[in-house]
């Protein structure tokens, strides 16, 4: 395709966030690059260092907590569909019922989006096989709720206030259904651990929770609660990433503030795409 | 098959609905007759990695189609793209197929979990027999409004069956579910001041950071803020002090650049758990366990 012309409809350039421009390609590959760079050191056996996140590290307790009271848990994976965020959340969600099935606690979830579902309903059966107690699985502990927002909202309250759950787990996209989950949810007297991407949302969990998983945290969760070598080595890359990305910001505001701020250079790098 | 409306039921569309029902029941029955878990497992891996590829390729190759497509590009609406771009939108049905089979799904986890409640008289099961008149009631009416292809505005006579399940149909979305909908979304307002008030009590030196600052920004955004700083020049250092400029300030140099160093971190998390699932390293139901 090399050499051929853009089509004429095309107005001369392409919308970047529909096709990559060449800085979108370069920075794409560099960083993934580096991701995978460190997940092969780690399963070279590089020992890596992960800080305490609190957030994370407050799940055991949230659920010897429950396990405790003898009452359930209560998790929801958000109101998105079947994304990144959820998939995280579903694998937070099988850590999480690894722990309580082993101590012998139920966990409820409570699902927005019927495409979860399936993979949510796998996630916990394997997530009971896995911990040695098949036959602890109730198929009706995970529950789609309703394809509202509001209406999933009020029918997670109900469930939470008749099986009286003394501990909450809610990690996914959340929007506004995040406060009336737990302010609900504080008034019950339970536990409250939440984790959310959008930075929009932390602020209603920290005024509601007792732990909150905040920002790129939420992506670490996997490896840090697992330890893996694979995982523990792309948590590793992305804070190289992050590296990467400072130093680019860095060299911008060095560019922009010597060569002003339309140079030629700024103009490439945030160019059409095509 | 009145009920698809008078454009859609055609035989042809009719046959090629049940064709693909046909074949999808088939398909699906055979993948789970004859593959094991490890099967299955490998199946996902190789689905999820050429969808991926796809979607990725699509984005990064670049677009030079001219040669290819001179006509322009068939499946795109006019817009630019490359060789991979016709196939976005045959992809995106087939997801959003794959999607609506999953509602089915939903309804039947509803139906489960309601209907033991009710066989089983237990605690609370009332509220399980209101679900399943809510459900049928609303179905039934949805179905037969939608079966009627009433033009809107509506005619001014209408048989008395007409209006029945148009009547119906309304009271119960507009007269019941929306006022439902709003009136949960006005919680809000009373759950959003009982969180500040616990969030701005000053118990602590960040508590009290934080509570000067919400101070500072509320007060910007109201007539009063501007009125109790009225005094100060327009112009200078000294008008930085005026309560709108320094909730301004707050707003667009503390505040920004908070969110703007989590959303880098977040994009960067998400890209690499994103590697993670194309790749099948993540650890979860469908990816295999790291030994």
């Amino acid at each position: 395709m090399a050499g051929g012309e853009l089509l004429p409809n095309e107005g001369g350039g392409v919308n970047s966030l529909e096709h990559a421009n060449w800085f979108m390609r370069a920075l794409f590959f560099t960083l993934s690059a580096v991701i995978v760079a460190s997940v092969l050191s780690a399963q070279r056996g590089r020992a890596m260092f992960i800080r305490r996140i609190p957030g994370l590290s407050a799940i055991e307790e949230a659920v010897g907590r429950a396990t405790e009271m003898g009452k359930p848990i209560f998790f929801s994976p958000g109101i998105d569909g079947i994304g990144i965020t959820t998939l995280q959340a579903l694998a937070i969600l099988s850590y999480i019922v690894r722990l309580a099935a082993a101590r012998v606690t139920r966990v409820l979830v409570a699902l927005r989006d019927s495409t979860v579902l399936p993979i949510a309903e796998e996630t916990v059966r394997e997530a009971y096989d896995a911990a040695g107690r098949p036959e602890d699985y109730r198929p009706e502990d995970v529950r789609f709720v309703s394809d509202e927002q509001f209406a999933y909202a009020l029918g997670s309250v109900g469930m939470m206030a008749r099986e009286q759950t003394a501990t909450h787990f809610l990690f996914g996209g959340f929007y506004a259904e995040a406060l009336i989950l737990t302010e609900n949810g504080r008034a019950l007297g339970a536990l409250q651990v939440a984790g959310c991407p959008d930075p929009v949302q932390i602020p209603f969990f920290i005024a509601t929770c007792d732990y909150v998983v905040i920002g790129d945290e939420y992506y670490a969760a996997s490896a840090y609660l697992t330890r893996e070598p694979t995982l523990t080595g792309s948590l590793v890359g992305q804070d190289l990433g992050k590296a990467v990305l400072v130093a680019l910001i860095v060299t911008g505001i060095v560019m922009a503030t010597v060569l002003g701020g339309a140079t030629p250079i700024v103009a490439a790098l945030l160019g059409k795409g095509g | 098959m009145r009920w698809l409306g008078p454009q859609q039921a055609t035989t042809p569309l009719v046959q090629h609905i049940l064709l693909a029902l046909l074949a999808s029941g088939a398909l699906l029955y055979l993948l789970h007759r004859f593959l094991g878990p490890r099967g299955r497992r490998a199946l996902i891996v190789v689905v999820t990695f050429l969808f991926g590829l796809f979607f990725g390729l699509e984005y990064f190759l670049p677009v030079r189609t001219k040669t290819l497509w001179p006509t322009g590009l068939p499946n795109t609406g006019g817009s630019a793209g490359n060789l991979l771009t016709p196939g976005i939108e045959p992809m995106s049905n087939i997801l959003a197929v794959i999607g609506a089979f999953t509602v089915g799904l939903g309804v039947y986890s509803l139906v489960q979990v309601h209907g033991r409640n009710v066989l089983r008289r237990r605690p609370g099961w009332h509220n399980s027999l209101a679900f399943f008149i809510s459900f049928l009631a609303m179905f039934g009416f949805g179905l037969w409004q939608y079966s009627l292809h009433l033009p809107e505005p509506l005619p001014p006579t209408l048989t008395p069956l007409q209006a029945f399940a148009n009547n119906g149909y309304e009271f119960l979305f507009r007269g019941l579910y929306a006022p439902l909908q709003a009136a949960t979304f006005s919680l809000l307002a009373f759950y959003i001041a009982s969180a500040a008030y616990r969030a701005f009590r000053i118990r602590t030196t960040d508590a009290g950071l934080m509570m000067a600052a919400a101070f500072v920004v509320m007060l910007g955004q109201v007539p009063i803020g501007a009125w109790l700083t009225r005094g100060l020049p327009n112009e200078g250092v000294i008008a930085l002090l005026r309560l709108e400029n320094l909730g301004d300030w707050v707003m667009r140099w503390l505040n920004s650049p908070a969110q703007r160093g989590i959303a880098l971190g977040v994009a960067i998390g998400a890209l690499a758990m994103s590697l993670r699932v194309w790749l099948s390293l993540e650890r979860g139901t469908f990816f295999a366990e790291q030994k």
